[in-house]
């Protein structure tokens, strides 16, 4: 933390990037920047390390991809959620909340 | 159809999988390039930053390779067929009196093995033998100003070149 720089758990990502597309389709570059404006720059996601999680995401039947045109007529992958990928966001929003929970109360406690 | 059949084989195709990967890093580093340009930084500064910032492309390309060519549903139904191959083989070995038919198992488990061997040795490459310089997790938790630009990769490789004008 001395540099302003903490790694976070792995799966966190997955998490962000389910929640980011429970609304609506987006490609790589978009997902990367709504999470930065939802989070006002707190969070940074190192833009190239999406596309393992994406791919890997989409290897799981989470997320699917389709090419398309994006906002300024460039040809672009848009990534959408599955019925699938829209549990695992349940799932793993109900394990953040337990996993918040539980070191919010250590903390309270120490 | 004949897009559908060129799309189905470049899905499949190492180079294939690996020019669609490029072309979604491509429009990713000319986005970024275009939000520097618009923050007032020169073409050449916003493309070395957008640079900076995807991080590693090369890396990030091959591990996204790998992960799209194992998924294939071609590569899954091979993998099923192989394990299916095996156990038969293993029944007609455990099952069988007769010897040529529990040769034919023998057969058929070698086959098995052999395949599951050829598709793992066609899915490595030069950069599995490496080992990368990553951090534990893709997310960091920054306190610096939202103007900073951080270098996440010191050994930085871009082989695409944003297609950004100069005007």
């Amino acid at each position: 933390m001395a540099n302003g720089r903490t790694d976070l758990m792995q799966g966190t990502l997955e998490l962000l990037i389910l929640k980011t597309l429970a609304h609506e389709s987006m490609h790589g570059y978009g997902i990367v920047q709504r999470i930065h404006e939802t989070v006002e720059d707190l969070l940074k996601v190192e833009d190239g390390s999406l596309y393992p999680a994406l791919y890997r995401m989409e290897e799981r039947g989470w997320i699917t991809s389709e090419w398309g045109v994006s906002e300024n007529n460039r040809r672009a992958k848009f990534y959408k959620l599955t019925r699938a990928g829209r549990k695992q966001l349940d799932a793993e929003c109900a394990n953040w909340a337990r996993i918040s929970k539980a070191i919010t109360r250590i903390l309270q406690t120490a | 159809m004949q897009v559908a059949i060129t799309r189905l084989f470049r899905r499949f195709n190492r180079r294939g999988i690996e020019l669609e990967i490029e072309e979604e890093f491509c429009f990713h580093i000319e986005m970024l390039t275009q939000g520097y340009i618009s923050r007032g930084m020169s073409l050449e500064a916003a493309k070395d930053a957008a640079a900076k910032c995807f991080g590693d492309a090369e890396r990030i390309k091959t591990e996204c390779a790998e992960i799209s060519r194992r998924s294939h549903p071609f590569m899954r139904a091979m993998k099923s067929f192989l394990i299916l191959l095996f156990l038969t083989g293993v029944l007609v070995r455990l099952f069988s009196e007769d010897f040529y038919v529990r040769h034919a198992g023998d057969m058929l488990i070698a086959v098995a093995a052999l395949g599951r061997l050829l598709l793992y040795a066609s899915g490595l490459s030069p950069s599995s033998f490496l080992s990368g310089n990553e951090t534990s997790s893709p997310l960091i938790l920054d306190s610096a100003s939202r103007t900073r630009i951080v270098a996440y990769n010191e050994r930085k490789r871009i082989p695409i070149e944003p297609t950004i004008s100069d005007e």
